[in-house]
């Protein structure tokens, strides 16, 4: 421990952040919504993520409920600071694809608890954060760090992490309103190691103020299997699948 | 009775103290536990089928009340001061405790749909209040666009904008209004600020109306106290007959505080029965006394408490048992207060009765005779030779008092058909008081203060993405908004609508529900994935099988609800058809609910207390015809007052419905002691002539006087600031007025006609007899047959020798 150099709480964030993710991936997520009556409602998507360095390319693809069967949703994220998202909306039963521009980093991804921010796609310049303690969870050593954002219009006004050391997956976390009370929790319970590469595959996201919760599930998933670049066009997002 | 009665007057003393001793002690337990109810959702009966399900909807659809804020800038709404005060309002509103910080909605929190050339674009309508007149013009453009915003928040003519926030059922309280009002008045200027919706008017009334009473109770009591002592002439008489009221009614706030049972707003209503009630045993007590001493001005105090307690204790306690057992008959409400009501006005009354046998006989033992001032013999005579003559003449015309009994019955009878019942809470209010200026305002602009919410269920999920259903729910939608009292509605039809036309460029002509459910629940998911889901759960629940439809009414009244719903039910087969089943939910509609089951068993309970009364009277006169006659005045009372009410555009309320009650209580007693009265002076005068002099003298004198009394006491409510407190006073004075009008002169007369208790030969012979002293008897004072009741003073004596 004395040998140990006492990392900093930006350094730990930064550590997950750019923990590799390989260069594509595919997989089936199930999307399980709960309301706080206890009622559920499943959504079953097919997606498809591309690293191209300076930016991130998903196409996802609903499988299930049947009445939005084919319905697609592209995205490309930028790397580059201040620039919004790109995306686009492919609805069958238009039979055309839309543009959607929104406020994207604090919306709801795919009607669901998780905002985009929430998924990890948060820059850690965004933040100062403070190291508070360390903390033994689930059998596994974490760094407790508390995150608040430069940005005093943040939606969140700090969030916590408990992120895995030497794995430096964040096992859970909690996020707190712009008047400072919990609102959110975010915990992982399963992940694991495909090619070398930690892959969290079921999370569950509870928002404690409104008593909602998603449960996300991933399935099938193959890295790295060279998905081409041409499969995130409008035109594949029309095509749907087969 | 009287022996135990007689056996109690040796220890008048410690009688006083005794229940001195005990109205002290419920006084401290009133003190203690007595508490005010203030949720009105309390009052209504919560396992009622209708109640059951408008509360699981509210649930469902988090549909609640809003407060509603509207800011006002002649010049115009879209300049940057203003649209920087919304803003700041809507965040500190947000920051209270009261409110979820999500149910606050104004221009600044909405989402705003909008088409563009490549797509769909769901944002806030401004992140930061635009500076440049550019900026100020789009969001202007963008609002005018977007009708779920336009003419919902922001008024068509763009000069007023409102701020709603939804508070649950129990938060509100005096304090938190107040609080609303100060930070609302910190933003004024040069914009005007409004506040209005159904919680400040509810939370108002709740705080009006007590308050209104304390400040007119106290006069009332004085003017009673007045009047009193006018017509009883005497300090101590008066004295007593008030303790009797007060304390028959700490004694029945004391064991409903010792019961933990909480004031509801229809609780005041027992001190107001008590007041009446009680009073009359006060004065007909003092009544006879006092004419017991005129014609024994000797007697002493004892002698003369005898023969009072001998003379009335039958019809005090008759009159008591009938009333109490009529106010009993209320247990049969659905509704709780009003089950209480009849329940603990029934024990006052029979405290009221215990008081008045035992205070006032134990008072005179123990503080003397009342003293009358004098030069009363004349007035007496006065009194006597008139209520003779009244009662000749009563006899004499008798056919135009029953043709005007009859004229009068029918047109109140028709007015009863015009009776209607209302639920609204505005209504209640000054016409030209700030908060009916406040609701006039806001309805001039928007779709309504009020709201209806009609709940749609089906037996399937995913029911409400059909666009069959959908479209009948727009066709639903536009019907009912053709009324003029329905401002607009708000489905989940509106989403798809906009959705659908915002996907096509904007086109009106896609303003319409999508024609496949694949492309609704399309839409349906790409709002969840744009907008905030939250908003879908008001108007559908999560499996698409319950959907919420909000209509939003000019006016929160009865007839206004029901014309929305008459337009709904129409539409009740085409759902039925679908699949669909209708029903009704939120605040307005329980109101209406609630208003129709006070009414049901108010008529239910009246008709019963009737029956009763009838059977009571029956047994103790031990004849069916004196039950009916005797029930006269009761159904008279209640009649007219219906028919007034009917006539004069008063409508039914909690508090004015339970004022026929009033009918039970004073038309028994009235009839109760005229007819004992009346029995007596046969069975002693056996002339039927005599009879209706001396009935008339010794109890039209009382009744009269008991009447004036709380007549001139209830008078004083009719200067209240508080509206339905001047219904309340002008009501209770009228039914006093009926009651007395309706026992001295139509049941007289039918008393009269009928011939009872002077068809036995015997009597016949007496009366034979009598009419030869006819003349040598026109004055009370010098007749032989006037002593009272079984009234010879040597049986008085000798019970008090005893």
């Amino acid at each position: 421990m004395a040998a140990q150099t006492e990392l900093s709480g930006l350094q730990i964030i930064e550590k997950v952040y750019n923990r590799p993710e390989g260069d594509d991936m595919q997989g089936d997520l199930m999307m399980t919504l709960i309301n706080s009556r206890g009622n559920q409602r499943i959504r079953e998507i097919k997606q498809f993520i591309k690293n191209f360095g300076e930016m991130e390319k998903k196409i996802m693809f609903f499988i299930s409920p049947a009445d939005v069967r084919n319905t697609s949703f592209m995205n490309w994220s930028y790397d580059q600071a201040g620039k919004d998202d790109d995306q686009w909306i492919y609805l069958p039963a238009l039979k055309k694809v839309k543009r959607i521009s929104s406020d994207s980093r604090s919306d709801h991804f795919m009607g669901s608890d998780f905002t985009y921010d929430d998924l990890g796609d948060r820059h850690p310049s965004d933040d100062n954060h403070n190291l508070l303690r360390e903390e033994t969870i689930n059998g596994e050593a974490c760094y407790v760090v508390e995150s608040i954002p430069k940005d005093d219009e943040y939606m969140y006004s700090r969030t916590i992490t408990w992120t895995i050391k030497d794995k430096w997956i964040g096992l859970k976390k909690e996020f707190y309103d712009e008047d400072g009370e919990l609102l959110k929790t975010l915990t992982v319970k399963k992940f694991s190691q495909i090619k070398g590469i930690w892959i969290i595959m079921m999370s569950e996201m509870h928002n404690v103020q409104k008593e909602h919760t998603t449960k996300m599930q991933l399935s099938n998933v193959i890295l790295n299997s060279g998905i081409p670049a041409n499969k995130f066009t409008e035109r594949m997002m029309r095509r749907g699948l087969k | 009775m009287i022996k135990l009665l007689t056996r109690l007057m040796k220890y008048p003393w410690f009688i006083l103290a005794l229940i001195l001793v005990i109205s002290v002690l419920f006084f401290s337990v009133i003190k203690k536990n007595s508490r005010m109810e203030t949720d009105l959702d309390k009052y209504m009966p919560q396992q009622h089928p209708a109640f059951v399900f408008s509360n699981q909807a509210e649930e469902w659809f988090q549909i609640n009340d809003g407060i509603i804020i509207a800011i006002e800038n002649q010049d115009g709404i879209f300049n940057t001061k203003t649209i920087t005060k919304l803003e700041n309002l809507t965040k500190t509103l947000q920051k209270m405790k009261e409110f979820n910080k999500d149910d606050v909605t104004s221009l600044y929190t909405a989402d705003n749909i909008i088409g563009t050339e490549e797509g769909l674009d769901v944002k806030p309508f401004f992140k930061s209040v635009p500076k440049t007149e550019e900026a100020m013009a789009q969001l202007r453009a963008n609002v005018l666009k977007n009708e779920m915003i336009f003419g919902r928040l922001v008024s068509t003519d763009e000069k007023v904008t409102v701020i709603v926030a939804e508070i649950e059922d129990d938060v509100f309280s005096q304090e938190f209004y107040h609080q609303i009002l100060d930070i609302v008045k910190e933003f004024e200027g040069p914009e005007k600020l409004y506040v209005a919706g159904r919680p400040i008017v509810e939370g108002t009334m709740a705080y009006l109306g007590p308050q209104d009473m304390q400040r007119m109770v106290p006069i009332v009591i004085l003017v009673i106290i007045l009047v009193l002592l006018l017509v009883l002439r005497s300090f101590k008489s008066t004295f007593f007959t008030l303790l009797v009221v007060l304390f028959s009614t700490v004694w029945t706030f004391g064991l409903m505080a010792a019961l933990k049972i909480p004031l509801y707003a229809v609780s005041t209503m027992i001190p107001v029965m008590l007041i009446a009630i009680g009073v009359a045993d006060g004065v007909h007590l003092y009544s006879h006394l006092h004419l017991f001493l005129q014609e024994h001005p000797d007697a002493s105090k004892k002698e003369a408490v005898f023969d009072m307690l001998h003379g009335m204790w039958k019809p005090v306690v008759m009159t008591s048992v009938t009333t109490a057992v009529g106010f009993t008959s209320l247990l049969t409400s659905q509704v709780y207060p009003i089950k209480y009501f009849g329940m603990f006005t029934a024990f006052g009354v029979m405290m009221a009765m215990v008081f008045s046998l035992l205070l006032i006989p134990a008072g005179i033992l123990v503080f003397g005779l009342p003293r009358w001032k004098q030069k009363k013999k004349m007035r007496d005579e006065n009194y006597s030779r008139s209520a003779g003559f009244v009662a000749q003449k009563l006899v004499k015309y008798k056919f135009i008092t029953i043709f005007s009994t009859i004229i009068i019955l029918a047109i109140s009878i028709a007015g009863i058909g015009k009776v209607w019942i209302n639920s609204s809470f505005l209504e209640k209010f000054e016409k030209d008081s700030d908060i009916v200026l406040t609701d006039k305002f806001i309805n001039q602009h928007f779709g309504g203060t009020s709201t209806l919410n009609v709940i749609l269920a089906g037996k399937e999920n995913d029911i409400f993405k059909d666009p069959a259903i959908l479209t009948e729910i727009d066709k639903l939608q536009e019907a009912v908004e053709k009324l003029s009292v329905v401002g607009n509605s708000f489905s989940l039809a509106d989403y798809l609508k906009r959705m659908n036309k915002v996907m096509h460029a904007d086109s009106e002509k896609f303003d319409r529900i999508p024609e496949s459910q694949d492309l609704v629940a399309q839409y349906l998911l790409l709002y969840e994935m744009s907008g905030d889901p939250d908003k879908l759960w008001e108007v559908v629940d999560y499996y698409y099988q319950k959907a919420n439809v909000t209509f939003q009414l000019k006016n929160d009244n009865s007839k206004a609800i029901n014309s929305a719903i008459a337009v709904i039910e129409d539409f009740d087969p085409a759902f039925q058809e679908l699949g669909v089943e209708v029903k009704y939910a939120g605040s307005g509609y329980k109101s209406l609910v609630f208003s129709n089951l006070i009414l049901e068993g108010q008529i239910y309970s009246l008709l019963m207390s009737l029956v009763i009364v009838v059977l009571l009277l029956s047994l103790m006169f031990k004849k069916i015809s004196v039950g009916l006659i005797g029930a006269l005045p009761v159904m008279i009372t209640a009649i007219i007052s219906f028919g007034i009410m009917g006539l004069l555009d008063i409508p039914l309320s909690t508090t004015t419905a339970l004022i026929s009650s009033i009918a039970i209580g004073i038309g028994i007693d009235y009839a109760v002691h005229f007819i004992e009265r009346y029995k007596i002076y046969a069975a002693e005068t056996g002339s039927q002539d005599m009879t209706i002099r001396h009935t008339m003298y010794h109890s039209g004198r009382a009744i009269i006087f008991n009447a004036i009394v709380v007549i001139a006491g209830f008078l004083v409510l009719l200067f209240s600031v508080f509206p339905p407190n001047r219904v309340l006073g002008g009501l209770v004075s009228l039914n006093m007025f009926t009651s007395f009008l309706g026992t001295v002169t139509i049941m007289f007369i039918i008393l009269y006609m009928t011939r009872i208790y002077f068809r036995s030969e015997k009597l016949k012979k007496k009366e034979q007899e009598n009419e030869d002293q006819k003349n040598n008897c026109t004055y009370i004072n010098s007749c032989p047959f006037h002593s009272g009741n079984f009234g010879s003073t040597d049986r008085v004596i000798r019970f008090a020798d005893h």
